[in-house]
């Protein structure tokens, strides 16, 4: 049905596609399995032409496809499923499918397109009641509306982006077996997942990308996971970091047994105890959306947990706010530097300035020190090797690896105790990235207990003194850098393998 | 450069939308030059106008202020008419059951009291956002009806002169009055206050904290909350401060010109502080001269309407178009910075 032969795409230095073959027969649901970054998603935008690839050739249903459009990839019979609905929430289900439809026509019939819906579900078990608003429904029947939609508007090839990242175990099976019908009246299916367990579950074969190109390919009946997980993180390793080997400290920070939910109710996180002592990196790695961004904003203190605890330096600060929580020594450098860790409209000086305005000698008495603002602009602009011209100018003028250094400057200069790290090198060029990498260690080697998250598993392995892997909300395995044994890890990021730590793993002692 | 930038547009809309009027005024038959001759006369003519024209540019600034410093923060603070009105009812009440306080006091109290009455209408209105999650734009809104109806209703009852026909109250003391500023002209001491104001709440943005705050909370609220602050207390803080300056404002309006509590007195300004805080790119210092255009302007009217026989609602359609010319610049530049 589909046969994309030798695409290859190039966003700058980074080669996000390499030469990559993929052939998806009739009838037949293909696995698209890889860590982020892998190269995916470059790959599915590239056949549903939203990026034009640099070489390489597609065939769909025999026809050559080259410089289309999404709306005629539409036309020849291929429907996307993105990971965030394209549907409207005040409308209904039948309005939904009739938007954009290019069978609409000058007339809207909502009876007869409401009809079509109620066959279309009826024939592949999507239960789905045509005149329900979208807004009213749960996830995992808007995607089925997403389905429908494809379905309805002819799609032979349909391609899942992470189907199932946000659906609850039920609508999960649910969705599965809505496929494999897909699939038995012929369709083919793309499923672009990072979940092992389900890519064996339900496709036929599953092609494996890593590093934008593919790491292999095989039959799901005669593979198991562990050479799946092998084949996605397999790679030389780089040495880690010369550095002073010390006996960690005191404990600084303690989380134990942490939960939350999100708004819909479902759960985040699910019981993450771990503690971090003084002079070490815990490295927190995973495929992104297992818990990393809930566990950050609840040690930050910008959530609340459910149940469960966290102790900064011996204090249980689970109800305190984050200025207590700073006060108490913790630093943090959120994922999302554009709209949290900085404000962009405002000046170099303000956002350094940004978390202290309230404390001396910011603040004296009533006023803000605008002089005192500016001195210690200065002061970290040259510590920190921040180019900007000046400390009036705004923030967002800087480069991203600029920015990045206002955000450690602020973060770091305080002489922090505990620094809670959440990708801080995304989007870094590698210079930036090494800059952030030697702050974080010299932070260790003055005795600060550093929790670094990040999806890039190379740099976790290059800073941390122990490795954690969450996987759905739970940290599924801890061990000592050491200790470390790739292809254990990828296992454990895929959720194959899960077991407790021992407690010198969990607390970074050697058991005596 | 960004200073001149940020002159550029207000003074670009202001210029167009007098071009356009102007265009309005030929097509109805006049001469456009001879009609905004009169204005700037009638404005300008002498210091009588000039001290009418500063009256009313007042309460402008005092409410305007408080506007800008609110849409800093992104709390769409409209309620500026609801909070003039009850602050000049608290004003009014207050000088009428004090007529033997001695002159000095009276208004202070009298402003003191509408300040307290402008606050405690926007603190109900922050309120209802926190603890029901009813938008502001709607809250303060719709407070401007109730306040507004709440002041007919004094009017009409106790506040209301016997046997006077016409909603308004009964004449305040002398002693309550604003002194004037200068001699036989009618300009009085509030806009010594808006001055005060405008100063302030400068002060205030750029070199406090709580400014800092108000700022951050405006540009992104994630890094606010990454910040430590609390966009609660920032909202509640801020509102009450906006309904304080109206309800000053609304004060001064009664203390200053009309020397009694009218129904209606209060119309209008609260929409064109709005405008006029847009006008000013939210900047207290600019919120004045953004001020003394709007009151000039209406001063103005009146002396275009007799001179030339353009009828003075024109300037409502200039201060309009000002307003709608700010906005699309507003949304090209916020294009500009996407692309």
């Amino acid at each position: 049905m589909l046969r994309m032969q030798g695409i290859s795409k190039s966003y700058g230095a980074v080669r996000a596609n390499r030469a990559i073959d993929l052939d998806v027969p009739a009838g037949r649901i293909v696995g698209l399995l890889g860590e982020n970054g892998s190269g995916k998603t470059t790959l599915m935008n590239v056949l549903f032409g939203m990026v034009p690839p640099d070489a390489g050739t597609i065939a769909f249903k025999s026809r050559p496809l080259a410089g289309h459009s999404p709306r005629e990839a539409i036309a020849a019979g291929i429907g996307m499923i993105h990971q965030h609905f394209m549907l409207v929430p005040a409308m209904t289900v039948t309005e939904n499918v009739m938007l954009g439809a290019a069978s609409t026509g000058r007339w809207l019939r909502p009876a007869a397109v409401g009809a079509r819906i109620r066959s279309a579900s009826h024939a592949y078990g999507l239960d789905l009641d045509p005149g329900a608003r979208v807004e009213a429904l749960p996830l995992g029947i808007q995607q089925r509306v997403e389905i429908v939609k494809a379905i309805l508007r002819g799609a032979e090839l349909l391609v899942l982006d992470e189907p199932t990242s946000s659906l609850s175990p039920p609508e999960i099976a649910g969705l599965l077996d809505v496929l494999r019908r897909l699939r038995d009246e012929g369709r083919s299916v793309i499923f672009i997942s990072h979940k092992l367990g389900e890519v064996l579950d339900v496709c036929d074969e599953v092609v494996v990308l890593r590093d934008g190109e593919v790491a292999g390919r095989a039959e799901t009946a005669n593979v198991s996971r562990h050479d799946l997980a092998r084949m996605m993180v397999d790679r030389d390793l780089a040495a880690p970091l010369e550095r002073f080997g010390r006996v960690p400290g005191p404990e600084r920070l303690v989380v134990a047994n942490l939960t939350s939910s999100d708004a819909s109710g479902i759960e985040r996180l699910r019981g993450v105890s771990f503690s971090v002592r003084s002079g070490e990196v815990l490295a927190l790695v995973g495929v992104d959306g297992n818990g990393q961004a809930e566990l950050a904003d609840v040690i930050a203190g910008l959530a609340r947990p459910t149940r469960g605890s966290v102790f900064l330096d011996g204090v249980d600060v689970t109800g305190a706010g984050v200025a207590t929580r700073r006060a108490g020594g913790l630093a943090h450098v959120p994922a999302d530097r554009g709209t949290t860790g900085l404000v962009g409209e405002m000046t170099v000086a303000e956002n350094l300035a940004l978390r202290a305005v309230g404390d001396p000698p910011l603040a004296r008495g009533p006023w803000l020190d605008v002089a005192a603002m500016d001195a210690l602009a200065r002061d970290r602009i040259a510590a920190f090797g921040i180019r900007a011209l000046h400390p009036g100018v705004p923030a967002a003028t800087l480069s991203g690896g600029n920015q990045q250094k206002i955000v450690l400057a602020r973060e770091l200069g305080g002489a922090p105790s505990v620094l809670l790290a959440v990708q801080p090198t995304r989007g870094l060029d590698p210079g930036a990235t090494r800059f952030v990498v030697d702050q974080v260690l010299a932070l260790r080697a003055a005795g600060g207990a550093v929790v670094y998250i990040s999806s890039e598993l190379e740099e976790a392995l290059l800073v941390a003194d122990r490795i954690g892997v969450m996987f759905q909300g739970r940290l599924v395995g801890l061990m000592r850098r050491e200790e470390v044994d790739l292809a254990r890890l990828g296992s454990m990021m895929a959720g194959a393998i899960e077991e407790a730590p021992d407690d010198a793993a969990l607390y970074g002692v050697r058991a005596p | 450069m960004k200073a001149r930038h940020a002159l550029a547009w207000p003074l670009l809309a202001v210029a167009l939308s007098l071009a356009l009027t102007a265009l309005l005024i030929l097509a109805a038959g006049k001469n456009p030059l001879l009609a905004y001759a009169a204005l700037a006369h009638g404005a300008l003519g002498s210091w009588d106008r000039i001290g009418v024209g500063l009256n009313k540019t007042t309460p402008y600034l005092l409410t305007g202020v408080g506007v800008a410093l609110c849409f800093r923060a992104k709390v769409i603070n409209i309620g500026g008419e609801g909070q003039i009105a009850l602050g000049g009812l608290a004003a009014t009440a207050t000088a009428l059951a004090l007529p033997d306080a001695p002159t000095v006091v009276l208004p202070i109290l009298a402003l003191a009291a509408g300040a307290l009455a402008g606050a405690a209408w926007a603190a109900l209105a922050a309120a209802i956002r926190l603890h029901r999650r009813v938008h502001e734009v709607l809250v303060t809104l719709l407070l401007n009806f109730v306040g507004v109806l709440v002041v007919s209703e004094a009017l009409q009852g106790a506040l209301g002169e016997p046997g006077a026909g016409f909603p308004q109250s009964p004449l305040l003391s002398r002693p309550a009055w604003l002194p004037r500023l200068a001699g036989a002209s009618d300009l009085h001491i509030g806009i010594l206050v808006a001055l005060a104001a405008v100063i302030a709440g400068h002060v205030l943005l750029w070199r406090t904290p709580f400014g800092f705050r108000l700022r951050v909370l405006g540009a992104s609220e994630p890094a606010a909350a990454y910040a430590g602050i609390s966009p609660a207390r920032t909202l509640l803080g801020v509102m009450v401060l906006s309904g304080a300056l109206a309800g000053l404002a609304g004060g001064v309006e009664v203390l200053g010109v009309h020397y009694r509590l009218i129904e209606g007195f209060s119309h209008g300004f609260g929409f064109n502080a709005v405008a006029i805080a847009l006008l000013a790119g939210l900047n207290p210092i600019a919120i004045l001269p953004a001020g003394l255009f709007f009151g000039f302007l209406e001063t103005g009217a009146l002396a275009m309407q007799r001179a030339v026989g353009v009828p003075s609602p024109l300037v409502s359609v200039i201060q309009g178009l000002t307003m709608v010319f700010i906005l699309s610049a507003m949304g090209i530049a916020t294009l500009r910075r996407r692309v």
